[in-house]
């Protein structure tokens, strides 16, 4: 299994790379039409859109699930083009909505073995892996625990430990607050911050704008499988971008929408507003 | 009174806690209440036990009085609760019946099922259709369409009972922004203009500071605040209860704490551009 | 009996659509047409000798009929296939006394197909993002078993119990007959057609029976 990328040669080359990638569904829907993004290591990214934007189709050509009909897609500057999934899972970990459409082993500890497990490890190493990931996702005294006796909540934190198990350099995250309480809300945020400790490149798909604004440091947006913006929080959900955002039917947070209506700037977070509003005096 | 829970103990077939231990609701026609809490607090079983889904379909064992349109759950067949309390869940996918090739006909479903004449039949659908403003999608196909319409579709067909009470487990869920903004909307019309009595779970607090009336906080299975929902969502305990407030709630908050002050011209700019 | 058939098709407008799916049928006809006609036991009217193969004509002749047979059938239930909508006969069956449980139970399968294929299809993606090898040897994958059918399984319970509970939401199980929205036309020409082929089918079975029908020379 990878490890962190160290710094230097590595630090340098982009994490993923999306080369004019071109997307189409059996069904004759183009979800990506012509996709260009460098995301660096280290980076946050998250990716905003309406359903059907082509912000699901994006984050699984990244691991090889889908195949570019055009245009080449890149992992630490190697096309992943004849890789199988397995192989590129060991460097691109994808974390799926839905825990109930994975989760299949009657202990917490063998959902989140199944993944390393997959990849060869054994013994001390899977071991560790395992009570890793646990840890970082705060099910530590639940690893014994069949995943059906854990809430929705603590089921979704279990999909994410099972991904974070992999111990990937590049992990993606989709839609990981949705129906979350405030418990497991805080501990999705928490994990991210953990993981860009770490060095690893975190990319996540959400609706929630204001989770996406305080924990990413860049932000895309996405519409008819195209990047329509692309830039910080503070540019992203600036008033110059509001028409563009409308026109997805996306609204910014209110603390942009509030710092707008006062002259502050652009106030993308609670944080920034705050700042901004005492500055002002 | 359109929806009363008096002293409700709820225990799911086969469970030895209870998921609900001693509720006490109220909800008045033409009235929203929300209801938040954290995932575990018994949220969507009150759900199934106010549209009478729990004991009736589902078994359980259930305590205290559960009464819908002066009815009581335990005393009546199903299809008799589903005229007086309807009931939405998040996922629109299980709800659409699957055997409708339009949404016409989807939303038709109940009224057939009552064995009602053609021309009611008509009328119910249209006017259900009509109430949530989406008489445009009655030719398209339900498999097809996105989150926000088939959850539309989904309500439109409940609605087509004409039911006094509505209950809704988390209806936005599964939808994005604007899907979202689509239920939200349907919801304010129809406890204004079907004056319905509406019982709404949610997490995102800002649906339910634009919309309910009341706010009632749950917690392993007990009310442990109720109020108007200003008030409710407003509480400092919050956060400890598992809820997250809504922005509005927080942006002051967050001003207060860093000791700057609101001037009285910007409170109301904050009211008025959203909760 | 193709001429039936292809004057139905062409009354219903779906001759051009029916011809590619009869086509279908070519391979298994080449090859009974082959079969038959250079390997009927028995035969000796040959028509022709080419070294080791001897096509003989009573194996041709046989050859045709079972062609003739076999293109009847399938024209037949191409032409069923494309005139009727799966829709409107449960519709109708349900109209002359099917019960509504089971009308629904078939035509919510029919739909049911699209939605478990993309629940697996999901589940089967995120086992792959986990490491699960379904593009290497067959013995890794056997490995997939559990992982990809354990929570199909599980998904399809859940969603039974979700949609029972959508069901009794929408008074499904109201006492008496739902509410009949379109009734399809049936006139009294059709009601003729369709007994007098019943009874043509019977009367030409029986007489088979009988012996009164030949094989053709």
């Amino acid at each position: 299994m990878s490890a962190v990328p160290e710094t230097g040669a590595r630090a340098s080359r982009p994490a993923v790379v999306l080369d004019d990638v071109v997307f189409t569904y059996p069904s004759g829907v183009r979800a990506l039409d012509g996709v260009d993004l460098e995301v660096t290591a280290g980076e946050t990214l998250g990716i905003i859109g309406q359903n059907g934007s082509g912000k699901s189709t994006l984050v699984r050509h990244l691991n090889g699930l889908l195949r570019p009909a055009s245009g080449r897609v890149l992992v630490h500057g190697e096309d992943v083009a004849g890789r199988h999934v397995a192989e590129i899972s060991r460097q691109v970990g994808l974390a799926f909505q839905d825990p109930d459409r994975q989760i299949f082993a009657g202990r917490v500890r063998d959902e989140v073995a199944f993944g390393p497990r997959n990849l060869g490890a054994r013994g001390i190493e899977l071991e560790a892996a395992v009570a890793e990931a646990l840890g970082a996702v705060g099910l530590n005294g639940t690893a014994d625990l069949n995943p059906y006796d854990l809430g929705y909540s603590r089921r979704k934190l279990l999909a994410i430990a099972s991904v974070l198990a992999l111990r990937t350099p590049i992990v993606i995250l989709d839609e990981p607050t949705t129906g979350q309480d405030l418990h497991g809300a805080t501990r999705v945020r928490e994990i991210v911050r953990g993981l860009v400790a770490e060095g690893r490149t975190v990319l996540a798909i959400s609706h929630d704008m204001r989770f996406v604004a305080e924990t990413f440091g860049r932000v895309v947006v996405m519409r008819e499988g195209r990047i329509i913006l692309d830039g910080t929080p503070a540019e992203v959900f600036s008033e110059a971008s509001w028409p563009i955002l409308a026109s997805s039917y996306l609204e910014p947070p209110l603390a942009a929408r509030f710092g707008a209506q006062l002259a502050l700037g652009s106030t993308p977070t609670e944080a920034a507003l705050v700042e901004a509003l005492s500055a002002r005096g | 009174m359109t929806l009363v829970l008096e002293g409700v103990r709820y225990r799911y077939a086969g469970a030895r806690a209870s998921a609900l231990d001693g509720v006490d609701l109220v909800v008045e026609a033409g009235r929203v209440t929300g209801v938040v809490g954290a995932n575990d607090a018994g949220k969507s079983t009150l759900c199934l036990v106010a549209a009478g889904l729990a004991p009736g379909v589902i078994g359980g064992h259930l305590a205290g009085r559960v009464v819908v349109a002066g009815v009581e759950t335990t005393q009546a067949r199903p299809h008799e609760l589903a005229q007086r309390c309807g009931i939405l869940f998040q996922n629109p996918a299980t709800q659409l019946s699957g055997t409708a090739a339009t949404a016409w006909e989807e939303v038709a479903f109940g009224p057939r099922n009552l064995a009602l004449p053609l021309d009611e039949v008509v009328e119910r659908v249209e006017g259900a259709l009509a109430a949530l403003g989406i008489s445009g999608l009655a030719d398209r196909d339900p498999g097809r369409l996105s989150g926000g319409e088939a959850q539309l579709v989904a309500l439109a067909s409940i609605l087509a009972l004409r039911p006094a009470c509505l209950v809704l487990d988390e209806p936005t869920s599964q939808l994005d922004p604007h899907g979202t903004r689509l239920v939200g909307e349907a919801l304010g019309r129809v406890a204004r203009e079907l004056g319905a009595a509406i019982l709404v779970v949610e997490h995102k607090t800002a649906i339910l500071a634009r919309l309910a009336n009341e706010v009632v906080v749950l917690a392993a299975g007990r009310v442990v605040r109720a109020g108007p929902a200003a008030e409710v969502l407003d509480d400092a305990q919050l956060e400890g209860l598992g809820v997250e407030p809504p922005p509005s709630v927080r942006i002051r908050r967050a001003l207060r704490v860093a000791g700057v002050a609101l001037p009285a011209a910007a409170e109301d700019v904050l009211t008025g551009i959203g909760a | 009996m193709i001429a039936v058939c292809a004057v139905s098709a062409h009354a219903a407008g779906i001759l051009r659509r029916s011809v590619p799916l009869v086509l279908l049928s070519v391979p298994l006809l080449v090859s009974i047409l082959l079969v038959n006609t250079f390997l009927y036991p028995g035969a000796t009217d040959p028509i022709v000798d080419v070294g080791p193969l001897r096509p003989t004509w009573t194996g041709l002749a046989a050859a045709l009929q079972a062609t003739l047979r076999v293109l009847a059938f399938g024209f037949s239930v191409v032409v069923l296939v494309l005139t009727t909508e799966a829709d409107h006969l449960l519709a109708d069956l349900e109209r002359r006394g099917l019960g509504r449980r089971a009308t629904f139970v078939l035509g919510s399968t029919l739909r049911a197909i699209p939605r478990t294929s993309g629940r697996a299809g999901e589940i089967t993606e995120a086992q792959r993002a986990r490491g699960l090898d379904t593009e290497g040897r067959i013995w890794r994958r056997v490995r997939g078993i559990v992982p990809l059918a354990g929570p199909l399984i599980v998904g399809a319970l859940t969603d039974v119990e979700e949609q029972t509970m959508a069901l009794e939401a929408r008074a499904f199980t109201a006492p008496g007959r739902r509410t009949v929205l379109r009734a399809f036309p049936d006139s009294r020409v059709q009601r003729l057609i369709r007994w007098t082929v019943i009874l043509a089918c019977l009367a030409l079975l029986a007489a088979s029976i009988a012996g009164l029908l030949e094989p053709l020379p």
